[in-house]
């Protein structure tokens, strides 16, 4: 079976090497001789510490799909999940029938997993939040836009209805460093490639974290990662109103069905 | 020959920065120099159930009016915290109370290693802080169902109890206020990962503590 409805931009193809099992001929995204990418190898977190918390976690996600009727779902790592403890979602995005599958530590591979393995099924939400690349420290800026780009067009092809958001990498660290360098690579790559593919866009959520003296402060990410609830409340605003829009349709679709 | 000498625990170690932008030092040089301006009551030190505390209500509700400082990084160990302690987190201020949280983070120790790892802090901070009392918080229970890290820091929690026992400037505090259910299981409601607290965990796990502290402030203020 074909991956209906995605639109494939040529370096998509060579980065975005996604393999789901349910779907065998999309062997296609590869290109003969192009080797795998592997931010784009769905990849389950191994029990490494001996609570088995990750795969706790993804159960409960799996049960969740079968109780909820979720109108957005966040996917991503921590800083999807982080932003479920503050009072900001309550306020905000609960009220939206929102559910986060948020999971530090995770990588696009976690990503890629999680999704072909239960996540996304008996759910029909109106928007997709995606939100990971930080900690996928094994790979190249491209390698980790194509991990993110093969989410994306898993999420359209499984979920028809949807509208993918991709959020942009956030800076990190207290001072310049190469993984801000890197994240700000990943933004563009995704800006380039993401528009190609259909009902997917990028947000960028990034402005004014990096001040003029080219620092972060702790008021904005508690270890210049993490976002406080300050830092939280800054980046919401761009996405609710982007989220609000999706779901209140555009003003061509409200005149339609007014018809 | 001293014993931290053979534990990796209690061998003062500075955090490595395995991803490239610097952030556990930059971390402990933010800590230092806030040191050099602050008088706090209370220093909280520990791992990332401390840093944590920081970001929600609960601290500027209970720990605030203490006249508190969070010196909390996620994900250290033992090691870690005796290294920051070593290098200049206590440089500047004297706290009357410590309260001491960490040991979650030690993969690959024993109890009894890890147990070690905290004492060592505990008498670094006497050494640094001759009037200070430490408490040290009972490493809580970890992961959905039981499994063998419950076990090690519930040992933990045995073995420092026991060190602490017949020492006048410290104390172990359990915080637990009962996460594990009958069932064996520990809900989403109150540890979100089944390892960090969630807004409501740090309400049940803080209220017992802000209580205690206060009682133990108010000790250390008739001395």
């Amino acid at each position: 079976m074909q991956n209906i409805g995605a639109v494939q931009h040529p370096c998509a193809r060579k980065y975005s090497g996604y393999i789901d099992k349910n779907y065998p001929s999309s062997e296609a995204f590869r290109m003969s001789g192009d080797e795998m990418n592997p931010a784009a190898v769905a990849q389950a977190v191994e029990d490494i510490q001996g609570d088995d918390r990750w795969m706790s976690q993804h159960t409960r996600f799996v049960q969740e799909c079968k109780d909820a009727e979720p109108e957005v779902l966040f996917i991503g790592d921590s800083m999807v999940q982080l932003m479920q403890q503050y009072e900001i979602w309550r306020e905000l995005f609960s009220p939206l029938h929102a559910l986060n599958f948020g999971i530090g530590g995770d990588t696009t591979c976690n990503v890629l997993w999680r999704l072909q393995n239960g996540e996304l099924d008996n759910i029909g939400p109106k928007v997709t939040v995606v939100w990971v690349g930080t900690n996928n420290h094994e790979h190249s800026a491209e390698q980790v836009a194509g991990g993110i780009l093969a989410i994306a067009q898993l999420l359209t092809s499984r979920l028809p209805k949807t509208k993918v958001v991709v959020l942009g990498l956030l800076a990190r660290g207290e001072w310049p460093n190469p993984l801000r360098e890197k994240n700000v690579a990943v933004n563009s790559f995704l800006r380039s490639w993401l528009p190609r593919l259909g009902h997917t866009q990028f947000l960028d959520v990034g402005a004014g974290f990096v001040h003029s003296d080219e620092t972060i402060s702790t008021r904005d990410m508690f270890d210049f990662l993490h976002l406080t609830a300050a830092g939280y409340r800054a980046i919401s605003k761009p996405l609710i109103d982007l989220l609000l829009q999706i779901l209140e349709g555009t003003p061509e679709e409200k005149r339609a069905s007014l018809v | 020959m001293s014993s931290e000498d053979s534990n990796p625990a209690a061998t003062p170690t500075p955090g490595v920065d395995t991803q490239g932008d610097g952030r556990w030092m930059s971390l402990h040089n933010h800590f230092v120099s806030n040191s050099k301006d602050k008088e706090p009551d209370v220093l909280f030190v520990g791992d990332s159930l401390v840093q944590l505390l920081y970001q929600f209500e609960v601290w500027q509700d209970l720990f605030s009016p203490l006249h508190a400082l969070n010196f909390g990084v996620g994900g250290d160990a033992t090691q870690h915290v005796l290294w920051r302690l070593s290098n200049g987190e206590l440089g500047h201020i004297s706290p009357k109370v410590v309260v001491l949280w960490v040991g979650t983070n030690n993969h690959g120790h024993t109890a009894e290693q890890i147990c070690g790892g905290i004492m060592a802090i505990v008498q670094l901070i006497k050494d640094k802080l001759p009037k200070a009392y430490t408490l040290v918080l009972g490493v809580l229970p970890r992961g959905k169902m039981p499994n063998p890290l419950r076990e090690r820091n519930a040992q933990v929690n045995k073995l420092v109890q026991e060190a602490v026992s017949s020492l006048p400037h410290a104390s172990l505090l359990n915080v637990d206020p009962g996460f594990v259910h009958s069932d064996g299981s520990i809900s989403h409601q109150d540890l979100y990962d089944y390892l960090h607290l969630t807004p409501q965990g740090y309400q049940a796990v803080c209220q017992p503590l802000h209580a205690h502290l206060k009682g133990l402030l108010e000790k250390q203020a008739e001395n």
